[in-house]
């Protein structure tokens, strides 16, 4: 254990090069996946929060299953579909980072969207009722509210990052986890653990609770100036 | 200027029932009545953010402005938050200096203590002229002193701006202070209407005198 943990830090030290392709994967996968998720989701989140309109709840119940919709479910429906047999075959993503980021923006944008819609919900009526009263328009209310949730759409994009980072299941199906193209953190860690090459796998989990760590850090300060 | 007949009904029970009314340009009109009354319900009608299940708007082309009882503040500085209805700065500094909260211009107003948020609700409302103007409870946060200053304001800006002005306060002696009417609501129902001197100290209906001597004449 001490000497793994040792070849560990000297491997992180080093700047080895497949551990170096291994973090740029994973940076690549994550920091697009997060991104698309918030850009999707953020201005979903906020129109859920903010209207009222037949059918509202029953998409607020399907936004609450798929965030708890389970990665290697997700992993599997991308697999069917892009795989040899699947309706989007000819477009040859399978394996690829293309697909990974695809199946992450599946799995996370209902963390952003579930996060916004809880925020907004909570701030709307006020929102709406005080700009009503000082005779603001619609513009001006929607830019209002988007100002009021700096904060929680940081907060979201951070979480959407966490859970992108160390997501394993989807990953591992549709990435295939193939050394120097697809291979990211959390599936290497798998290989190298399956291989016995401990040394990777503690360099790379070290490096992965540090992003962790660094990212709930984060989310804390945005959360106590959230809190008032 | 006149508000229609209108009526609430909230799953079934109807929780308020209006018969309709004249406003006069210029004057105060309080709001009073026990809590559940159906005064806040009333506010919000009139000022149009909460659906009558018939029409109960003042006016559509009137002008409103409405003060709700839970005053939000956005999450910019008391000086940006004044300037949001209107770009006057020389009229912003006027009402900081009225409600005493010029020395938080620059502090973020959803920072502000609740009787601050209050002040900064009241000064960021009279930033622009309206037809009618709705306040539900806007002193309830204050203590005497500002409670003082926001009455004047509220008297000044009614003069000056020639607004018909509803007040709903729980405060029978801020109604005695400063309205010109009295409305007094009970279980949802508008049962007397009148000068102050009529409703506060004359009042026609038992509901009226119960409640007066209930909460002190």
């Amino acid at each position: 254990m001490g000497s793994a943990l040792q070849k560990a830090l000297a491997l992180i030290l080093s700047a080895d090069a497949e551990l170096l392709n291994i973090l740029s994967v994973t940076a690549r996968m994550s920091l697009q996946s997060s991104l698309i998720a918030l850009l999707l989701g953020v201005p979903l989140g906020i129109w859920l929060g903010a209207c009222r309109f037949p059918g509202r709840g029953a998409l607020v119940v399907v936004n609450r299953t798929l965030m708890g919709m389970p990665p290697v479910v997700c992993g599997l429906l991308f697999y069917m579909l892009f795989s040899g047999v699947g309706p989007f075959r000819h477009m040859k993503l399978l394996f690829t980072v293309q697909i990974m980021v695809m199946a992450q923006v599946v799995l996370i944008t209902p963390i952003v969207v579930g996060n916004m819609e809880t925020y907004v919900a909570g701030i709307a009526p006020a929102v709406r009722e005080t700009a009503k009263g000082l005779g603001l328009g619609g513009i001006k209310t929607f830019a209002l509210l988007c100002n009021e949730c700096v904060y929680p759409i940081i907060s979201a994009y951070l979480l959407a990052f966490a859970r992108s980072i160390a997501e394993v299941g989807a990953v591992s199906m549709v990435g295939g986890a193939i050394s120097w193209k697809t291979n990211v953190m959390t599936t290497a860690i798998m290989q190298y653990t399956n291989r016995g090459n401990f040394s990777l796998g503690i360099a790379l989990g070290m490096i992965l609770l540090a992003v962790s760590l660094f990212v709930n850090i984060v989310i804390s300060l945005v959360q106590r100036r959230l809190s008032r | 200027m006149n508000i229609q007949p209108f009526s609430k009904t909230y799953d079934g029970v109807r929780v308020l029932s209006f018969p309709g009314l004249d406003l006069e340009p210029g004057k105060i009109y309080a709001v009073i009545g026990a809590n559940g009354s159906g005064k806040s319900t009333f506010a919000k009608i009139l000022a149009g953010v909460l659906p009558a299940d018939r029409k109960g708007r003042i006016r559509d082309d009137a002008a409103v402005g409405y003060l709700p009882q839970k005053h939000y503040a956005f999450r910019m500085s008391t000086r940006r938050n004044l300037l949001l209805s209107t770009n006057e700065e020389a009229r912003a500094a006027e009402l900081m200096d009225a409600l005493q909260i010029r020395h938080l211009e620059k502090k973020r107003a959803d920072r502000l203590s609740g009787g601050e948020t209050a002040r900064m609700a009241l000064a960021r409302l009279m930033m622009k002229r309206y037809d009618t103007v709705i306040l539900d409870e806007p002193t309830a946060a204050m203590d005497m002193e500002t409670t003082a200053a926001a009455e004047k304001l509220i008297l000044d800006y009614t003069r000056q701006t020639g607004c018909t002005l509803i007040l709903v306060t729980h405060s029978l002696q801020q109604a005695r202070r400063i309205a010109d009417e009295v409305l007094f609501f009970h279980k949802g129902v508008l049962k007397e209407t009148g000068t102050k001197e009529q409703v506060l100290f004359h009042p026609s209906q038992p509901e009226t005198r119960q409640f007066l001597d209930f909460y002190g004449r």
